[in-house]
């Protein structure tokens, strides 16, 4: 002999409820769809704002190119000074050679040939690496022109484009992170909400049932199962409402970034890991409204 | 099979259904269960099912003092208790089928096991042809059937009925009434809670009488043998078709429920 329900009855019992309601079971796993869908959007544009934020972050350095006539000493004080500023992550100091040896290394091998090695540009300069946090803040222009003013700096090299779009990024990704933290919440909570009202409702309507099945001999868990499993089910079809609608999401937005802003970056879906957890989510989250439905008003 | 020692209910509002019970019921028997009406007959059927809990007093079933029963134990007493409600109690969106394969369905039992044994009752109760219709497009005497095949179809060691022959007309009164006999002669205990003179006299079994809750009577049974085997027994069918049938003397066991004959 078996213990525990037969997996067909649980599911007939459920796909029974469902039957029962199908415009409530409907707006619910609609509802789940849309929060899910709102919470892989964010992800996703966190994931990616995340992912250009490294690409961009690497090119963030200041060239501040110093005078010809600044001896070692003199350079070495400036690389100081400068390390010294706020916003400023790092700086490497490179002499005349250095830099005409980075140079050198920069240019088609092909054009260097017979070319005089002294004739290749070469100036000391302080490679300066500036704080991501900084450049969000949109101070980036500041320190620039605050470089420039140093005695002994003869010109620097714009970052602006640069800045510009890390800042972009960063608001981006502060929008993103409190608004999609706040809808999701908000979202989430109406989506258990409606599921939580649709298994009361079926609960109700199946007083008469429930009892029957008490005095004949049905535990708990086997009359409660059915309802769980159509929370469940109604966190499943959600869930994958959500991906069809993530994945038409992504395509619109990697045209967005590609043609409109000009980004040069690739914008990809979710990592599979967090497809899997969104997956995983619908009917995590039917199966928690239910649960909590059924401990409420399923009482046996 | 079932003791009743002392028993009392008093339910919140009160009033005391039931005053200083006791009783026994042996294995095999079968007890009527009378009384005027609010003479605490459906009380005390629902004091054996748990569905409420004496106020004073002991009530065993099959040796178990039901008082101390934990909440998580109360599904597996009712198992092997089957009930007929005067209401039948058929759930209205499920078929016959589908009614009957409840006490079967939460066992556990397998699909092909249990299609086996709800078949084979329905068609002793001649009912295989409604298997697949809905309680509410049958009429009172298979509703009462149906309820009667959910109960047996798990073969429990104990049987009871409130009011089977409730509102049928006679003739559908005296099927059920020769379907619960074979059932008792089959080994189960069974208790029918009933005010239906005429059904009582004609059938001479041991009698309970309550009274405003007390017990004020225990008629013996009157031994008038071969007088069942005279009436027309459209239950031939089920024992005909009851892998039990063989061993008709023998209690059910409610070890053997569930088990393969
Ligand atoms: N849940 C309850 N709460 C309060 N009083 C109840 C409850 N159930 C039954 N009673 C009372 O207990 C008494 C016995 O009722 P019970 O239903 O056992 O009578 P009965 O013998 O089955 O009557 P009938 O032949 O009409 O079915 C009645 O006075 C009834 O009003
Ligand atoms: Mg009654």
């Amino acid at each position: 002999m078996r213990h525990g329900p037969r997996p067909e009855y649980v599911v007939r019992q459920a796909a029974q409820l469902v039957r029962g309601s199908p415009w409530l079971t409907g707006v619910s796993a609609l509802t789940i769809a849309l929060a899910l869908t709102l919470v892989g959007l964010f992800a996703m544009i966190l994931f990616n704002a995340g992912k250009m934020m490294h690409e961009l972050g690497q090119s963030l350095t200041l060239s501040v190119y110093v005078q010809d006539a600044t001896t070692p000493a003199e350079l070495a004080a400036l690389d100081k000074q400068v390390r010294a500023h706020e916003g400023v992550k790092s700086v490497t100091m490179l002499t005349r050679e250095m830099d005409r040896e980075r140079n050198r290394k920069l240019l088609d091998p092909e054009l260097l040939k017979g070319l005089d090695e002294a004739a290749l540009p070469g100036q000391p300069v302080l490679e300066v690496e500036i704080d991501a946090d900084l450049a969000s803040r949109g101070d980036v222009q500041e320190l620039v022109e605050w470089t420039r003013s140093v005695k002994g700096v003869q010109s620097v090299e714009d970052v602006e484009f640069g800045a510009e779009k890390l800042r972009l990024l960063f608001a981006i990704v502060e929008i993103a992170r409190t608004v999609g933290l706040v809808l999701s919440i908000v979202l989430l909570s109406s989506a258990m909400f409606f599921v939580f009202s649709t298994i009361r409702l079926a609960v109700f309507s199946r007083r008469d049932e429930i009892e029957i099945l008490s005095l004949v001999g049905a535990t708990p868990g086997f009359i409660r199962l059915p309802f769980l499993v159509e929370g469940a089910l109604q966190g499943l079809a959600g869930a994958l409402v959500a991906m069809l609608l993530l994945g038409l999401l992504h395509l619109e937005l990697r045209s967005l970034v590609r043609d409109v802003y000009m980004l040069n970056a690739t914008w990809s879906l979710l990592p599979p890991g967090m497809i899997l957890w969104l997956i995983l989510g619908g009917p995590a989250v039917g199966l928690a409204a239910s649960a909590m439905s059924v401990g409420r008003y399923l009482k046996v | 099979m079932i003791q009743l020692y002392h028993v009392h209910k008093r339910f919140p509002n009160g009033c005391d259904a039931l005053s200083d019970v006791t009783l026994r019921v042996r294995e095999g028997e079968f007890v009527f269960l009378t009384g005027p009406s609010g003479a605490g007959k459906s009380t005390l059927l629902k004091l054996l099912l748990v569905m409420e809990r004496v106020t004073d007093g002991q009530i065993l079933i099959g040796g178990r003092n039901i008082h101390v029963l934990r909440d998580a134990s109360v599904p597996f007493l009712r198992r092997n208790i089957g009930v007929v409600f005067q209401d039948f109690r058929l759930v209205p969106r499920r078929t016959v089928f589908d009614n009957v394969a409840i006490s079967l369905e939460i066992m556990g039992l397998g699909r092909k096991e249990i299609e086996r044994r709800v078949n084979q009752l329905l068609e002793g109760l001649r009912l295989v042809h409604r298997a697949q219709a809905y309680p509410g497009d049958l009429s009172g005497g298979e509703q009462q059937r149906v309820a009667i095949a959910r109960a047996l179809v798990n073969e429990p060691a104990i049987l009871l009925a409130d009011e089977p022959t409730g509102n049928l007309d006679p003739d559908l009164a005296n099927d059920i009434m020769n379907l619960l006999l074979d059932v008792n002669r089959r080994g189960t205990t069974v208790v029918v809670a009933t005010h239906d003179v005429a059904l009582l006299e004609r059938h001479g079994l041991r009698t309970l009488v309550l009274s405003r809750g007390s017990l004020v009577e225990d008629r013996p049974r009157v031994v008038r043998p071969n007088e069942r085997l005279s009436q027309p027994i459209p239950i031939q069918a089920l024992r005909a078709a009851d892998p039990l049938a063989g061993r008709s003397t023998q209690p059910l066991s409610r070890d053997t429920a569930g088990e393969e004959p």
